[in-house]
């Protein structure tokens, strides 16, 4: 700001407007911490703290109930390799990160792109869209009865061929991930599809155009100009769902809670089991440790990858 | 390949073959939506059969035929109601969700106004503090959570459950607030300061009413989460008191259950009527949500 009165102030007058600004501005400060204080307490005192409490308490030997006097050093750590349970559920784990970011990419961008210039788009667009307002314990629910013996798909099965067909899609080693993963899908694909029509709506259309006249192919058209426009998007909703991959919790549990070896499905699941069914509260802050360790890795990796993607292009 | 672009006739042919193009393209597109689309909806169909069906009905039946009667719905909510006590499980999500989720939006809000618009130093700090609550996965809450609220004596407790759906409620909404209240013009709240409002006044009469729209879509998101929630409740609260809608739904199915899949399939309906209801009022809102968690 430019005063034309300031070139007549002495030092002196300017140093004391000095001073009072610095006042000022922590005046402004003391009473910005009136406003920050009760959010800053609130996830200080139950998301931060627990967090380090976690990290402590995988290093104990502790049972329930008599409490976090023993230091263990590595020893739940060590136990996680050697039991095969472990390595099964982060196999499966594996598997749902892959599921839950491919499935829903692919079969969400070839809706988004049969429903970019049809009629009723709002509507289907809603209608996708749904699944995802309701609860993974309620859609569970659903869906446990769509693969139960007696369920929707044998049904449709057996009226296609004509058999009888009760197959237990979910009390079978080979089949429950991944019908639980279909599950998964068919809850999220609707949000990634929303946000793949954001991404595509925001393409400009004259570099399609110009090519398209040029004679390149539809094919050719997405493979150079679409994709790697729409890449960002892709990257975000990656991002997005590597999280839940990792983390999904309630449709398992509520699905596969018939399940023989459930605790087995996934990391998630493994640590509220051993956590709550088996009363191991060590051991399972050591699996939610590597859990949360390998959720960070991961996000912060494709993070990074993002913002260069972004840096890219613009 | 010389051709002359000023033509008309060229260019009225080229525009037919434009046009033909993208109409029979729209008709080919039809049919793989309408197969992928029943595909989606058999869930839904089922659902919608299920809850009018008796329990002897279901299992004689196909699953995916129609019912004989409307009446059995009736009695279906009953039972479901009665068995679960979802009117209380409902009451208590409900207040959890409602006032969880206002008092997380409106900390977070009193928060991003503190970083935005007060000279607050060492803002970006404070910031990252917060922000770091979205970084780790829930299951590194649960044990510490459960530890620290049997020392507490709030386990089982109305009020404890609140206070965790309000603390997990708070980082996401302040990352988007900290955006939408930077994107305020500053002139407004120092042209208030001068007429000497106190930071609250600013607050509450400039800069509530200016980012209003967020404010809402935040809200209803937060909302969802917490009448969705399962995780937190099923150990934190799940006595019958306090338990949540979710929580009360889960312990009516699986093998366990002596219910028939239509008491159950009617008790998803039953849970999932107020997150729906909002979705289908106030869709504008949650779609503009969505996108707020992208950027």
């Amino acid at each position: 700001m430019v005063n034309p009165a300031s070139a007549m102030l002495s030092p002196e007058i300017l140093k004391d407007a000095r001073a009072r600004e610095r006042r000022v501005a922590w005046r402004q400060t003391r009473i910005a911490w009136l406003f920050i204080a009760p959010a800053v307490f609130m996830v200080s005192a139950f998301l931060l703290a627990p967090v380090v409490v976690n990290v402590i308490l995988s290093f104990t030997k502790w049972q329930k109930f008599t409490g976090l006097d023993k230091f263990a050093g590595f020893s739940n750590y060590q136990r996680l390799f050697a039991v095969p349970y472990f390595s099964e559920a982060l196999t499966n784990t594996a598997f749902w990160v892959v599921g839950a970011v491919v499935l829903p990419l692919a079969v969400g961008l070839a809706l988004a792109l049969l429903l970019r210039n049809i009629p009723f788009q709002e509507t289907l667009k809603s209608l996708y869209f749904l699944p995802k307002v309701l609860a993974p314990t309620a859609v569970g629910a659903i869906w446990y009865y769509v693969y139960a013996p007696h369920g929707v798909i044998n049904s449709i099965v057996s009226t296609v061929t004509g058999q009888k067909f009760d197959f237990g899609w979910i009390y079978d080693d080979n089949t429950v991930t991944p019908s639980v993963i279909v599950t998964f899908v068919w809850q999220t694909v609707g949000i990634t599809m929303v946000l793949l029509l954001l991404g595509l709506a925001a393409i400009p259309r004259d570099p399609i155009e110009a090519a398209r006249v040029d004679g390149a192919s539809s094919g050719q058209i997405f493979r150079h100009i679409i994709w790697p426009l729409l890449l960002p998007t892709v990257l975000v909703v990656t991002i997005l769902n590597v999280a839940a991959g990792f983390t999904t919790f309630d449709l398992l549990w509520v699905m596969a809670g018939d399940y023989p070896g459930k605790r087995t499905l996934s990391l998630a699941v493994y640590m509220y089991y051993e956590s709550f069914s088996n009363g191991g509260w060590a051991y399972g802050s050591a699996v939610a440790v590597v859990l949360g360790a390998m959720v960070i890795a991961v996000s912060a990796g494709l993070a990074v990858l993002q913002s260069r993607v972004e840096k890219r292009i613009r | 390949m010389a051709v002359d672009i000023t033509d008309p006739q060229f260019i009225k042919s080229l525009i037919d073959k434009e046009k033909l193009s993208q109409r029979s393209g729209v008709r080919w597109l039809l049919v793989p939506i309408i197969v992928v689309t029943l595909a989606y909806l058999t869930p839904f169909y089922y659902l919608f059969v299920t809850i009018f069906k008796t329990t002897p009905e279901y299992a004689q039946k196909g699953v995916l035929e129609l019912p004989s009667s409307l009446a059995p719905f009736l009695d279906n909510v009953a039972q479901a109601w009665n068995i679960a006590h979802l009117g209380a499980a409902g009451f208590d999500s409900f207040t959890y969700a409602l006032i969880g989720g206002a008092i997380a939006v409106a900390f977070a809000a009193a928060a991003a106004y503190g970083m935005t618009r007060l000279n607050l130093i060492g803002a970006n700090g404070w910031f990252m503090l917060i922000f770091t609550g979205t970084l780790f996965p829930f299951q590194m809450y649960l044990v510490p959570l459960l530890f620290g609220y049997q020392r507490l004596g709030i386990i089982n407790t109305w009020f404890g459950m609140l206070l965790v759906y309000v603390a997990i409620c708070i980082p996401f909404p302040l990352l988007v607030l900290r955006n939408s209240f930077s994107g305020i013009s500053k002139e407004i709240d120092e042209a208030a300061r001068i007429e000497g409002a106190s930071e609250w006044r600013v607050f509450t009469s400039m800069i509530v009413p200016n980012a209003i729209g967020p404010l809402i879509a935040l809200f209803l998101l937060q909302f969802t989460f917490i009448w969705n929630d399962l995780l937190f409740s099923s150990i934190l609260a799940n006595g019958i008191e306090v338990r949540s809608i979710m929580v009360a739904l889960q312990s009516l199915q699986g093998t366990y259950s002596t219910l028939g899949p239509n008491v159950v399939i009617t008790a998803t309906l039953i849970s999932s009527v107020p997150t729906v209801v909002l979705f289908v009022i106030l869709r504008k809102y949650f779609m503009a949500g969505l996108q707020l968690g992208t950027k």
